[in-house]
């Protein structure tokens, strides 16, 4: 009954109400525009919200990741540029579909299954986090650190480069965590004898100088790119067309919602796992994919809002991140003066249905915006990146030294865009960089709790390791992620694949 | 899962991942080399960890920041043998494909920006930087740079201030009596 109430705390009260809606609108052309990112939005905003309690700020920010992986598909759709990386899959069937004057159609489908998608995620998330959460009481610190080192793993396997890079990205962010005093022995690290770096270096201008000044430098190359104008017609669908494609949806709904519980991955890496599986089930296509199959919409946006949902089942329950969005959300909570992992959900359930309540709003709130004010739409898309680059700029430089009022996390910050910049024009992901600032931590508990229990013996830890089933799946885990990478497995695929193709 | 790059490492997408698969960008060799560099650099500065209270054992301070580096360093060490074996992309320059002049010039303004913030204050500062960039990026006249730079600065600014509460430094500009003049007009007027 409790738990009823707070679920139903952010519909009694107008102001959160609008919050959400507010955000949900504002994460739909954050995600539309291209070279705003939710991630670099939810970055920014929250050193806004700082001065905040924590319900408002986080049913703004909610609606935001909501709004914002739905936004992406819409310029996907209609340029061709997938706004947000969950929608790079949507721009293969969406821009066809546009190009043969089905825009709104594809932009009305794309709607409806988000929703979808969205609904089933949450009522995952909603069924599974206490089970999860109940479940993770029993884990050990080992797990902990175990399933820290998946998450940065996964980030940097899954997305598209190459892992050494993404465990280099992942490392990197770990030492940048480590920076500062340690706070069980209280010895310097890092610091260089400097009395600026005794106390770590915020992680908030780590993720702004990332997500938001390296975009915006990164985007200076294409100042000069004119959008395209394309017409639209009807939006709504028809509910035949729903009808049509649930069962797919739900399919690629569950591996949205798997992939996004998966620690460390999100939208991006659900969106295209589900197109690979909408391209193997659907048999007989009205158009072959790639050319504006209504199935390669259906199936990644479906995944895509389905990942939000079970992006925050290991971040409300164990305390690790999702995916990028979910990791900036945990630095929020921990500003706020909480602490997610399984206690949270001891301590205050309020908060885990409070933050159910916001997402089912924020999907209601999406399916509004997303069917309607299609013209303005296209007006604010269509604003010059000379204007908007320099503004993001200047939000980045507000943003970082909002939280301390120092100059310093500015600097910070614009060293960390300078060298994101490069990284990304080398290939480097930058999501392992933030899981690992943000894990970093939580590792360096978990692994030295796990250790001192075993009296710092190897061999004993990894006795402990192998007598508990959840450890060892969780060490096989991080092991097939290395071993999956390197050569004997590529040789090995090759083998298993050739035999397959003999068979047939 | 196939690679799906719709012609997008052009930067034009937000999914942005970076050149061509089985090129070597200009400077991706020298970069690689630095973060070897820097690396190893760290992994030293990690191993001078002291734990105060006992043994550097496993379960000391530097136990983590040492086997984070030393991933740094295998794995950095790993991509520059990898850039190292990859032709040369001869499309691209660093001038032209990486570091651009206006990337340079906008870090330089950038930094500008953060020396004077404090002693010139937000509103100042801010005006300047967005009326330089903005002028540079579009290069359309001084009327309507002016014009868009300050009203995307009033918007931004109110919505800091109002919504937000983030109090930036004002300097030369007394903002704070600027506020409370409007409350007390609008107090008076009220009452």
């Amino acid at each position: 009954m409790g738990s009823l109430m707070d679920f139903l705390t952010v519909f009694t009260q107008p102001q959160l109400l609008a919050l959400v809606g507010v955000g949900t609108f504002a994460g739909v052309y954050v995600g539309a525009i291209p070279g705003l990112s939710v991630t670099m939005a939810v970055s920014i905003l929250i050193s806004f919200t700082f001065s905040w309690d924590v319900y408002p700020a986080i049913s703004l920010m909610i609606g935001i990741y909501m709004g914002g992986v739905y936004g992406g598909s819409r310029t996907a759709i209609l340029l061709n540029i997938p706004g947000a990386p969950s929608a790079i899959a949507t721009a293969l069937d969406g821009y066809p579909m546009a190009k043969r004057g089905e825009a709104g159609t594809a932009i009305g489908v794309t709607t409806v299954m988000s929703f979808i998608g969205g609904f089933i995620g949450i009522g995952v998330l909603a069924l599974a986090a206490p089970m999860v959460s109940d479940f993770a009481l029993r884990f050990q610190p080992r797990d902990y650190m175990l399933l820290a080192i998946l998450g940065i793993l996964l980030v940097g396997s899954l997305s598209q480069g190459s892992l050494v890079k993404g465990i280099f990205a992942g490392a990197l962010g770990i030492a940048i965590g480590a920076v500062g005093r340690d706070p069980l022995t209280f010895t310097e690290r890092f610091t260089f004898d400097l009395q600026l770096m005794e106390g770590g270096i915020s992680f908030i201008a780590v993720m702004i100088g990332m997500f938001g000044v390296s975009e915006a430098l990164l985007q200076l190359h294409h100042v000069d790119k004119a959008a395209v104008r394309q017409k639209i017609s009807r939006v709504v669908p028809s509910i035949a067309t729903v009808k049509k494609h649930l069962p797919l949806s739900v399919q690629t709904s569950t591996i949205g919602v798997v992939i996004g519980a998966l620690p460390g991955t999100g939208g991006d890496i659900a969106a295209l796992m589900a197109y690979d599986h909408a391209k193997r089930v659907t048999k007989d296509p009205e158009r072959p994919f790639g050319e504006g199959a209504m199935e390669g919409l259906v199936a990644p946006e479906t995944a895509n809002n389905a990942a939000v949902g079970g992006a925050f089942i290991p971040m409300m329950t164990l305390g690790i991140p999702g995916d990028a969005v979910t990791a900036i959300m945990i630095g929020a909570l921990f500003i706020h003066g909480l602490n997610p992992g399984p206690m949270l959900m001891i301590d205050k359930p309020d908060m885990f249905w409070f933050i159910v309540g916001c997402l089912v709003m924020a999907n209601f709130f999406m399916l509004l915006f997303g069917l309607t004010g299609i013209r303005l739409f296209t007006k604010i898309v269509e604003m010059p990146r000379s204007v908007l680059i320099p503004l993001i700029m200047l939000l980045s430089i507000v943003g970082a030294y909002a939280v301390n009022n120092s100059v310093s996390d500015v600097y910070w910050m614009l060293g960390f865009g300078v060298f994101g910049y490069f990284m990304r024009h080398y290939g480097y992901p930058l999501g392992p960089v933030i899981l690992g600032v943000i894990l970093s931590r939580l590792l360096d508990d978990n692994w030295r709790r796990a250790i001192i229990t075993e009296r710092e013996d190897l061999g004993l830890f990894f006795k402990g390791v192998f007598a508990s089933p959840l450890s060892t799946v969780l060490l096989v885990a991080v092991i097939l992620i290395f071993v999956s990478q390197t050569p004997i497995w590529a040789r090995a695929k090759a083998k298993l694949l050739n035999r397959k193709e003999r068979v047939q | 899962m196939q690679h799906l790059d719709p012609d997008h490492h052009d930067g034009t997408s937000d999914a942005t991942p970076g050149g061509e698969r089985d090129k070597r960008r200009p400077g991706e060799l020298l970069f690689a080399m630095a973060l070897t560099g820097a690396s190893l650099f760290l992994l030293f500065d990690a191993w001078g960890i002291e734990n105060a209270f006992g043994p550097n054992g496993l379960s000391s301070p530097r136990a983590i920041p040492l086997a984070a580096t030393a991933a740094m360093l295998i794995s950095a060490l790993l991509v520059t043998v990898k850039t190292l074996r990859l032709p040369l992309d001869r499309t691209e320059t660093v001038m032209k494909d990486i570091l651009p002049v206006t990337v340079i010039l906008f870090a330089a303004l950038l930094i500008a920006y953060g020396v004077l913030l404090r002693p010139l204050g937000f509103l100042p500062t801010s005006a300047l930087f967005l009326i330089v960039a903005i002028k540079v990026l579009a290069r359309r006249g001084w009327f309507w740079t002016i014009g868009i730079s300050l009203g995307s600065l009033v918007v931004i600014w109110l919505i800091f201030r109002i919504v937000f509460s983030v109090l930036m430094p004002s300097g030369v500009v007394p903002e704070a009596e600027f506020i409370q003049f409007f409350r007390n007009l609008t107090a008076g007027g009220g009452a």
